[in-house]
């Protein structure tokens, strides 16, 4: 099987090829990989596929760069649709 | 209940309990479940596994963590979106639909309106 068809994250369906390409052609940090290609984005919050990211970006700009900023936990921790945020629906 | 993918006989916790049955619909077709399953089980046992597809790529998609973390299993309750199916009660009269695949019209080879 070709690894690089590998789901990293699933919830935005981001292959690997594509984070590779990505991290290699830009030789983003981890954040920048994130917003490129947004994995990470997803519904779970990247709870499946930061630590993937992170090693991804690690691996294409070899040592994780001091200045690069670590894939944060943003919130919300669960998905909220805009309704509840304006009061809409319950 | 038709021949379903409930374990009615278990070799250790026994049989199933005795619980009323909950009518609901899952996209417009009416089906039936005990009380007190989720959706995701209610629908697993009615053999249906796939709950949405993937709203970008239409990929089929259903149960994955079942605790309520992946969000994999979000179904529309009764007009109201991202409902865990993995969390949420059966309820008698529930109107679930499926998640279907999103127009994205401005994406090269991205699905049309």
């Amino acid at each position: 099987m070709d690894q690089g068809n590998i789901v990293i994250c699933r919830c935005e369906e981001v292959t690997l090829k594509e984070l590779i390409a990505a991290a290699e052609t830009y030789r983003c940090s981890a954040r920048e990989l994130k917003l490129r290609t947004r994995a990470g984005m997803g519904c779970c919050g990247g709870r499946t596929c930061r630590r993937f990211i992170d090693m991804v970006a690690r691996q294409a700009t070899g040592e994780a760069p001091s200045h690069g900023i670590p894939l944060g936990y943003q919130p919300p921790v669960r998905p909220v649709a805009f309704g509840q945020l304006g009061g809409v629906i319950g | 209940m038709s021949a379903t993918g409930r374990i009615e006989e278990h070799p250790i916790l026994g049989p199933l309990p005795e619980r009323s049955v909950v009518t609901f619909r899952f996209n417009g077709v009416p089906m039936q479940a005990y009380q007190g399953e989720t959706i995701a089980a209610a629908l697993l046992a009615a053999g249906i596994r796939t709950l949405r597809l993937h709203e970008e790529k239409g990929t089929p998609r259903g149960i994955y963590c079942n605790i309520g973390h992946c969000f994999e299993c979000r179904v529309t309750v009764n007009g109201r979106t991202g409902i865990r199916a993995c969390l949420t009660l059966v309820e008698e009269g529930m109107e679930i639909t499926a998640g279907e695949i999103l127009p994205t019209p401005l994406k090269k080879g991205g699905h049309p309106a």
